[in-house]
């Protein structure tokens, strides 16, 4: 029997709520006052998020995302801007104290070994997926998971998305494109680059049968036993503080 | 003062943006942005500090970006300081975006 860590979801918030969640997880863990944990989320209403050091006027298309109801939400971590589909996307966050020897100090090391439960729960539904270091899942050869790391306070945060199926032309009006004559090219460029799982599998998924299987994934990559569990109510209302910075306009607007 | 923007591609695909207010060939204020990872993310408000005031040269801006690195313990993926230098080089030759009074 392996490691106990604690398992949450699926569920559902808006952006702002979702990044303060897992900070406060991040935070609450880090005071060795909840166990290692997985959370599975989905985006309610969906969302764009972007990368610690990202510019928002660089990245995002406001008015299309104001138009069609899209929060925009600066991470906590590094990386790219990510168009978070309400049906068509699944993200995990896993919080784990820094000290756990599963995980390596190296980052790169660590990428690779976190990730490895993505990689087993999508072979678990038939999935041809493998590691791209430094910080993606490829299927096929195409990026079906991304995924962002940072640790803070003596424990490491990662998390990063799993697609199930994709609408790029929504996610091309959210995000800016260097070029408005080069919109279509980057939508067919991007139907190159990325799959879903649906693609892949050439069927339907749900989100449970997803979640599902990245659980198996995870407890067989790490070597833990995940135990349904909720959030405490110190993260519940250290969430609701640091829901206020995350849908601030000085921490969606500070680059 | 002149404001200048810099873009500098990564090998394997980060991207760096540069925001410069240029001070008779000197950083007067930065922003860089990008998809790039640094731990501690908070180090970069440290090298965007460091840089006001450098000379516009790859030596000197390596010089304190490096510093930087060092006294914070800083860590950076998919982009290192010298992929900084050259996107703030990029900026420096770039033709200006607004001018306003010194």
């Amino acid at each position: 029997m392996g490691e106990l860590w604690r398992l949450i979801g699926i569920d559902s918030h808006d952006a702002y709520t979702n990044m303060a969640i897992d900070e406060a997880i991040l935070r609450t863990r880090a005071a060795g006052k909840v166990p290692n944990t997985i959370r599975f989320y989905r985006w309610r209403p969906s969302a764009v998020s972007i990368g610690f050091f990202q510019s928002i006027e660089e990245e995002v298309d406001v008015e299309s995302c104001a138009e069609l109801g899209v929060d925009i939400v600066r991470r906590l971590t590094g990386g790219g801007a990510v168009y978070h589909d309400s049906d068509g996307e699944l993200t995990y966050s896993l919080v784990v104290d820094a000290e756990n020897p599963k995980v390596p100090t190296d980052f790169l090391d660590s990428y690779r070994v976190l990730c490895d439960g993505i990689v087993r729960g999508l072979r678990r539904l038939g999935l041809d997926a493998r590691f791209h270091p430094v910080n993606d899942v490829i299927a096929g050869g195409r990026k079906i998971s991304g995924n962002a790391q940072t640790r803070r306070f003596g424990a490491v945060l990662q998390h990063g998305t799993v697609l199930l199926r994709s609408d790029l032309s929504k996610m091309f009006r959210v995000l800016r494109v260097s070029d408005e004559k080069l919109r279509d090219k980057m939508i067919s460029a991007a139907q190159e680059r990325v799959t879903t799982i649906e693609k892949e599998l050439g069927r339907a998924v749900g989100f449970e049968e997803v979640s599902g299987a990245l659980r198996r994934g995870f407890e067989e990559a790490l070597g833990i036993e995940l135990e349904e569990g909720a959030l405490s109510d110190e993260e519940r209302s250290l969430a609701m503080e640091l829901r206020e910075k995350y849908s601030s306009r000085e921490w969606i607007y500070m680059r | 003062m002149v404001v200048k923007r810099g873009e500098h591609k990564v090998q394997g695909g980060k991207l760096i943006r540069v925001l410069l207010e240029e001070d008779r060939g000197r950083v007067a204020r930065i922003r860089i942005t990008g998809d790039f990872f640094l731990h501690p993310e908070e180090a970069i408000f440290e090298v965007e500090r460091a840089l006001e005031g450098a000379e516009l040269a790859e030596g000197p801006l390596l010089e304190r970006i490096k510093e930087v690195y060092r006294s914070a313990g800083a860590f950076s993926i998919g982009a290192g300081p010298e992929d900084f230098v050259k996107a703030i080089l990029g900026a420096k030759a770039w033709s200006p975006v607004r001018s306003g009074p010194p």
